[in-house]
């Protein structure tokens, strides 16, 4: 060892605290439930749906954010665009879970699919399209409408 | 066989399927295959979650997003030998969206100048069956400064220093200095660690 704090034999000494650094790494695994659910998904994906985009969040949005980073856990606004589908969606804390209320734009005919970490849940649409969902895990979650065809990107609420 | 620089990952000893492989074996709707690039790159995308100093649980959610998005994006990837670099990528950019979505310090300009809200330390339980080696490791990663744990986070997952650059969107070679700093600095501790160990009765 150099004055320098240099290794004397860089090459060698790295790799051997990189060998060290890697063994110690097996620690912090993944959890076996993740695994679980991505290997699970693969039969669960939607086939020939169109995704829509995630094109608006008011959680990245900076005016929105200025006035309401002090403010309470607040609603979230999220919308996702397909060429023939927009669906909205307001996600509100509520205790533990999340209160979910949307609109597909045009209404098309129910039911809507929400996925989340724990699985699924089937909601009906109303005659404009709206939608509303109670007591939604925190978490990743998508939408999928059948009717049209259509899957939003996942977000975490 | 040569493989585009995204495509760095360890091949299986012996050959075997290359993420492109199985990438394209995914596309093509071979459920083992998803298994198997899952098994291969899990504690990758993992561990880019992880680096943001983000919980179990919040690292957890990051990773179902990105192995989802893959499958929604299965057949607009370009590169299929890039699928691991995409959802690195991928990761990083939902790490971040969650630390700002949270309130918590994001990185402005220096990619390396922030740190989510949680301790870098794996679960109790996993230490509880870990060698003596394994937790001084960790207890020497605690000590050093953040910038240095969320690089090494990523050397412990196996990214390569190029993947790192590539991820961090730095130039290659720009945080050649620190990582040399920041092992040497792990190596230290180590060491002052294990000589303590020794004095002790």
């Amino acid at each position: 060892m150099t004055a320098g704090g240099v290794f004397k034999d860089p090459i060698g000494e790295e790799e051997k605290v990189l060998a060290r650094l890697r063994l110690a790494g097996e620690l912090d695994a993944p959890p076996a439930s993740l695994g679980h659910a991505v290997k699970a998904a693969f039969s669960l994906r939607a086939l020939d749906a169109e995704l829509a985009a995630l094109t608006y969040d008011s959680a990245q949005d900076e005016r929105s954010l200025a006035g309401v980073r002090d403010a309470a856990e607040p609603s979230r606004f999220l919308t996702f665009e397909a060429p023939a589908l927009t669906v909205e969606v307001e996600a509100t804390p509520d205790g533990d879970t999340r209160r979910l209320v949307g609109q597909l734009t045009p209404p098309v005919p129910g039911p809507l699919i929400i996925s989340h970490a724990a699985g699924t849940v089937s909601v009906e649409l109303d005659p404009f399209g709206r939608f509303s969902a109670d007591g939604v895990a925190p978490g990743p979650i998508s939408v999928h409408c059948e009717a049209a065809a259509v899957t939003t990107e996942w977000v975490i609420i | 066989m040569r493989l585009p620089v995204c495509a760095t990952y360890d091949l299986p000893m012996g050959g075997g399927a290359s993420d492109g492989d199985l990438f394209e074996r995914v596309r093509a709707g071979d459920a083992q295959a998803w298994d198997a690039l899952y098994d291969r790159l899990g504690g990758r995308v993992f561990a880019v979650a992880r680096s943001h100093r983000l919980s179990r649980e919040d690292a957890e959610d990051v990773c179902q997003v990105a192995w989802n998005r893959l499958l929604t994006h299965l057949h607009t990837i370009r590169e299929p030998e890039c699928v691991g670099a995409w959802l690195a990528a991928t990761a990083r950019n939902e790490s971040l969206r969650l630390l700002k979505r949270s309130g918590r310090q994001v990185p402005t300009g220096d990619a390396f100048e922030f740190e989510g809200p949680d301790e870098i330390a794996p679960p109790v339980d996993a230490r509880l069956l870990a060698t003596e080696r394994q937790k001084a490791v960790w207890d020497a990663l605690a000590q050093l400064r953040p910038a240095c744990q969320r690089l090494l986070r990523l050397r412990m997952a196996g990214f390569s220093y190029q993947e790192i650059c590539e991820l961090l969107d730095v130039p290659a070679g720009s945080i050649g200095p620190t990582q040399r700093r920041c092992l040497e600095q792990l190596r230290k501790r180590l060491t002052g660690m294990e000589r303590e160990a020794e004095v002790a009765p």
